[in-house]
């Protein structure tokens, strides 16, 4: 036995690790988790913590009963937990992103092979189901509490029925911003776009500051966990979109702003359209790919009959993404045709 | 315009364990033991006995081909013994095991009166001089290149961490590199050369330019890894992209080692032979690092019990961190192409650091590799045996720099798929 290590080169590496990964992306996370409490109320994190709970719960318990190596120590579950509960409204009942987490990990992450092998965002696909499955409960926003008047924890009421315990339901929800986009342009100017930068109005945990997912994205960016290819050019693609919409509608900049701040879109630009197993692996084919995701979100949202499209496109896009990677390979350094004597 | 290429790595540089040690003679030990293959190409043939009475400079293996390198002794005494041993790459090959006298009489070549590009050629033919950036290359043929040539650059990046050797090199003999520089250009027949050094090394930039004569320009390369590759530093300095499969000399340009110029100024101007190469040695294990003129034949174990060794190294480097070969003991000698000894603790090698996960797609290794391959798409290729895939994303291309094991967070051995991609492509002969 050799006392050294014998093993193939390199033997130097840098500090990056998947745990590492996914604690940067938790970081960038926190001022979106920070905002929904502020907004509301203490309800807000205890559905983080509990849907977090759940995927993580849900992984160890998959590896514990296949008998295969504990993964958790990734915390990517823990990833996916926090974005499921950053993709349902504060009025839900606690077992809707409890459901959803174990849904996204169990049939999205774990059945196709753990992490790396999903064919979509667990996240975003635990949405989906979510909105199908209780379109009622999710599709009900309500508004920001007031802390002055002690409504920290207001939306604990929710815990069981969901708004019903809040009472008087129709008097409580308020509508997405989202859809006055085709109620003409009067209607979307009237919209408080401040509010939705910021985040004071009603809208899924994570969603509604923009200004928020801004600054955790933001921070993705420069410690390069994401690519800015894929925000940049999905965000410019909306807003171009909307621009061009607007032009139609005679009313030129008016669909911008509520757009880019509006709806699930810096939650699915910056935190779930880049997840590393669903977006195409070169920077030809993440542009190709972010641009797919503006134009369906585009399309969805100002024409289709849900007036949220980021999921829809998201998934579609995942979906796509084996294909582009298959059609937009890079050229590696000193390239020849293969006609001119290169690899065949 | 930068003199650098696209994507690599910027591994932290560890230079300053040794990089302030001059350049000092090795203390040979009573006997040495010289692989007769130093070099890359056939195996010299041994031309003595058990017995032999040799001197400093005597010819003891015969190049065996065109892409061969004659070997000489690097000490006087007797030759004690002929067998197989071990080499640093983990593969056998003949040694002779000589008996140091301690007198180290010298029989260097003869006198050449002209230094004409044939006799320089013939001269680094004769006296064995190879690729001494470690890819052991045999220098004359490079020399001899097929295509016509305009550019010769001298290699002088050291972009791998902890050595310092060639730094050494420039610092304290920056004339008679470019008196070595200037014999390969007359060899070549170019009118251009550059020596590319990395801006890391500012006082080497300096100490060369002081002398550098008008046609031979010394560059300041970003320090970035892998700066010293072929390829890549032929871009870096003349924009110029050597296609895939083919050599340097098909867009121009020949590459040499910074310590193979020095080495072609000694076996010219002083008719000495390749014996003996300046060396790094470091790490921090290592209790008296610093950089040594090695004669070749010194075992590892010899370098060892001079410079101190601390029981907590954990790993043996011939080479450098990213590309060098971990050792399992130290029986082996160093040669032409050892530049560097490395004894490494826990805390300076990644073994053990990340743990190994599934790929996660994140396409970091994509994203480093200076060759602008998709090593994760090739280490899939690898898993299913697929040889004819791995080809096509180019697997042949690849340098083995390690630049995308070095990123991966998944801590998968990239490099090593690499290799198995290439062992299958060359078996399924696809």
């Amino acid at each position: 036995m050799s006392k050294y290590i014998v093993s193939s080169s390199p033997h130097i590496a840098n500090q990056r690790t998947v745990a590492n990964i996914m604690l940067e992306v938790l970081i960038a996370l926190a001022p979106a988790v920070i905002a929904s409490v502020v907004f509301y109320g203490f309800y807000a994190l205890f559905l983080c913590v509990l849907s977090v709970g759940a995927a993580v719960g849900t992984e160890a318990l998959y590896n514990l009963v296949m008998k295969r190596e504990q993964t958790v120590k990734d915390c990517s579950a823990i990833v996916t937990g926090l974005l499921v509960a950053m993709n349902v409204p504060v009025s839900v009942p606690f077992y809707v992103p409890v459901i959803g987490s174990a849904f996204a990990i169990f049939f999205v992450k774990m059945l196709f092979g753990g992490i790396g092998k999903n064919f979509a965002n667990p996240a975003i696909t635990a949405r989906i189901f979510l909105l199908l499955a209780w379109a009622s409960f999710m599709t009900n926003f309500v508004p920001p509490i007031i802390w002055s008047k002690g409504e920290a924890f207001k939306y604990f009421a929710c815990t069981f029925k969901g708004s019903a315990g809040l009472g008087d339901v129709a008097a409580m929800t308020t509508a997405t911003p989202l859809a006055s986009l085709r109620l003409g342009a009067e209607k979307v100017g009237e919209l408080d776009v401040l509010s939705m930068f910021l985040g004071n109005i009603g809208g899924s945990l994570g969603e509604t500051s923009a200004l928020a997912l801004l600054i955790g994205g933001v921070y993705l960016i420069i410690r390069r966990i994401i690519d800015w290819r894929v925000p940049t050019v999905y965000l410019a693609t909306v807003t171009l979109f909307a621009l061009i919409y607007g032009a139609a509608k005679g009313s030129v900049g008016t669909y911008i702003l509520p757009s880019l701040f509006g709806g699930g879109l810096m939650l699915g630009a910056f935190f779930m359209a880049t997840d590393y197993a669903t977006s195409p692996n070169t920077k030809i084919g993440l542009i190709v790919y972010a641009f797919g995701l503006g134009i369906i979100t585009s399309l969805i949202r100002f024409f289709g009959n849900y007036p949220e499209g980021v999921s829809f496109a998201i998934l579609l896009m995942n979906i796509v993404t084996p294909f582009i990677d298959k059609f937009i390979l890079p050229r590696p350094f000193g390239y020849l045709p293969p006609d001119k004597g290169g690899a065949k | 315009m930068r003199f650098t290429f696209k994507h690599g790595v910027h591994p932290a540089g560890y230079k300053d364990i040794s990089k302030d040690h001059s350049l000092e003679e090795f203390p040979t030990p009573s006997s040495v033991s010289i692989p007769l293959s130093q070099h890359i190409g056939a195996p010299a043939a041994s031309v003595v006995a058990v017995g032999d009475e040799v001197r400093v400079g005597t010819l003891i293996g015969k190049a065996a081909s065109f892409v061969s390198a004659n070997v000489y002794s690097s000490v006087s005494g007797k030759v004690t013994a002929i067998g197989k041993k071990r080499t640093a790459i983990g593969s056998y090959c003949d040694h002779i095991v000589i008996e140091n006298d301690g007198r180290y009489e010298e029989v260097f070549l003869p006198e050449i009166s002209d230094t004409d590009a044939a006799a320089i050629k013939s001269r680094v033919a004769e006296a064995g001089i190879v690729g001494m950036g470690g890819a052991t290359f045999p220098t004359h043929v490079k020399l001899s290149p097929r295509t016509p040539v305009d550019v010769l650059i001298i290699n002088a990046a050291e972009c791998e961490p902890y050595i310092t050797c060639d730094y050494r090199l420039c610092l304290e003999h920056p004339e008679e590199i470019f008196s070595g520089v200037r014999y390969m250009m007359t060899a070549l027949g170019v009118s251009v050369a550059y020596i590319g050094v990395e801006d890391n090394k500012p006082d080497a930039v300096a100490a060369l330019s002081a002398v550098a004569p008008e046609d031979i320009k010394v560059i300041s390369l970003r320090t970035k890894y892998p700066q010293g590759a072929e390829k890549q530093l032929i871009y870096s300095i003349t924009r110029r992209v050597v296609p895939e499969g083919k050599l340097p000399s098909d867009v121009g340009c020949v590459v040499d080692n910074v310590h193979t110029a020095f080495s072609i100024y000694e076996a010219v101007k002083l008719n000495k032979p390749s014996y003996r190469r300046a060396m790094t040695v470091s790490g921090a294990e290592c209790e008296r690092p610093g950089n040594f003129w090695v004669r070749n034949g010194v075992t590892y174990a010899d370098i060892a019990a001079y410079v101190g060794v601390k029981d907590t190294t954990v790993k043996v480097i011939s080479g450098g961190p990213m590309m060098g070969f971990a050792q399992a003991d130290l029986l082996p000698s160093t040669g032409k192409g050892t530049s560097s000894l490395l004894f490494l603790g826990d805390d300076e090698v990644s073994d053990g650091d990340k743990p190994i996960s599934a790929c996660i797609n994140c396409a970091s290794c994509a994203s480093h590799c200076p060759m602008r391959l998709m090593p994760m798409f090739i280490e899939r290729a690898v898993e299913d045996e697929d040889a004819l895939k791995a080809k096509k994303l180019h697997a042949l291309s690849c340098l083995e720099c390690g630049c995308c094991a070095f990123v991966c967070p998944a801590g998968r051995p990239l490099v090593q798929s690499m290799r198995r991609a290439k062992k299958l492509i060359k078996e399924k002969g696809v």
